[in-house]
């Protein structure tokens, strides 16, 4: 180490004074929203240690699985449509030949015959499907499931630049995409359902004029 | 739906955590008096930090190019602009803006004296080198000068501080003995 390179190292090791907590207040103050435009999240307690697992005890909360049981049945309720429109349009269009007038009623009765009427369970997500129904005959839990654990997992910030407001106040624009998960658990049989949905936030930052 | 508890903080805390200090010793040196420092600091941060607050890390050249033009917008407007180059040194000799402990140590208190001594000019390079921590290449856009001058007045301030240092120290010395 050089002389030069001494003298540089002994001006290094001498730290300049922060600046103290009443400039801070200040500063924040001055900043205003702007200051909140970027935040990070601090990691704590709660988060650490259930990360995605489980903090409910089962049977706890009815309420998840019934929200679950709706969305699932929705599908459900979908496809079963589109199964009962195939099956009568294919009735319609091979049958209709073979099915003569005679036959008709005997076919409505025979049809008729085998529909129950739709029971209706408020507590079932799927109309007409009893809650019991649902458990027997859907492969998923029913009862059991925990709170969804809800995250919000930033992506990526585009600067979108600068143009004129409508006001004639120029802003920048600024696009943050989002992806928002959540995750449906059941301890007792370790299932898990991941829903991800994408989210874009825009953001308009007032520029000054001078 | 239930939302977990977020516990955020805004980025420009930890930021400024990182590069307060050092902005605000560029911040003292560039202006004639410690508190106006202060305020020379506030309005360069939030007005860098406004136009680049949201990327979430804004470079610190930017908030040391802000300091230099508002100090010398605002000198410029009471119309003292060579007063303040010229006594600098005096008003705010750059040794108030570190640790007081260090007075303990002669050798450091010598080494702010000599850099105190320096033309202003090089001081601003030395202190955006040492303390600020930028390149000659950050330093050249953030004073507006050209790369061979910013890396030419540092070393010529090293060579300054290398004469200094050790004048500084005798001269304590010898202040010291007359007084005994």
């Amino acid at each position: 180490m050089n002389e030069y390179e001494q003298l540089e190292a002994e001006l290094r090791s001498l730290k300049p004074l922060p600046p103290g907590e009443a400039f801070s207040s200040k500063l924040e103050k001055a900043l205003g929203s702007a200051g909140n435009l970027a935040v990070r999240r601090l990691p704590d307690a709660e988060d650490s240690s259930a990360d995605f697992l489980p903090s409910v005890p089962p049977e706890s909360n009815p309420l998840p699985f019934t929200r679950l049981f709706f969305y699932t049945g929705c599908v459900g309720a979908g496809l079963a449509a589109v199964w009962a429109l195939f099956f009568y349009l294919s009735n319609g269009l091979i049958a209709p030949s073979y099915v003569t007038e005679a036959e008709q009623p005997l076919f409505t009765d025979h049809f008729a015959a085998q529909v129950d009427l739709p029971v209706d369970d408020p507590e079932s997500p799927v109309h007409g499907v009893t809650l019991g129904q649902l458990q027997d005959t859907s492969p998923m839990p029913v009862m059991g499931w925990s709170d969804p654990q809800n995250r919000e997992r930033f992506l990526r910030l585009v600067d979108e630049g600068i143009f004129q407001r409508p006001s004639g106040v120029p802003a920048r624009r600024v696009r943050h995409y989002y992806m928002d998960e959540t995750l449906w658990s059941h301890p007792a049989s370790d299932m898990r359902i991941l829903s991800t949905s994408p989210r874009e936030e825009v953001i308009f930052i007032e520029l000054d004029t001078y | 739906m239930k939302h977990n508890n977020m516990n955020t903080e805004p980025i420009w805390k930890s930021w400024f955590a990182r590069h307060g200090a050092k902005l605000l010793l560029f911040a003292r040196q560039q202006s004639r008096r410690p508190d106006e420092a202060e305020d020379l600091l506030q309005e360069a941060f939030v007005r860098i930090w406004r136009l680049y607050g949201h990327t979430g890390e804004v470079a610190p050249g930017l908030v040391y190019r802000a300091i230099r033009r508002l100090a010398i917008d605002w000198a410029r407007s009471i119309d003292r602009r060579q007063a303040r180059e010229n006594r600098v040194a005096l008003d705010n000799p750059l040794s108030l803006s570190f640790d007081r402990t260090l007075e303990q140590d002669e050798r450091k208190q010598a080494l702010l004296r000599a850099v105190d001594r320096l033309p202003h000019a090089q001081k601003e390079v030395v202190t955006l080198k040492i303390w600020g921590e930028l390149t000659f290449d950050e330093i050249s856009q953030t004073l507006d000068e050209s790369l061979n001058t910013v890396a030419s007045r540092y070393r010529y301030a090293l060579q300054k501080l290398r004469d200094f240092v050790p004048e500084e120290m005798s001269d304590k010395t010898s202040a010291s003995t007359v007084e005994e």
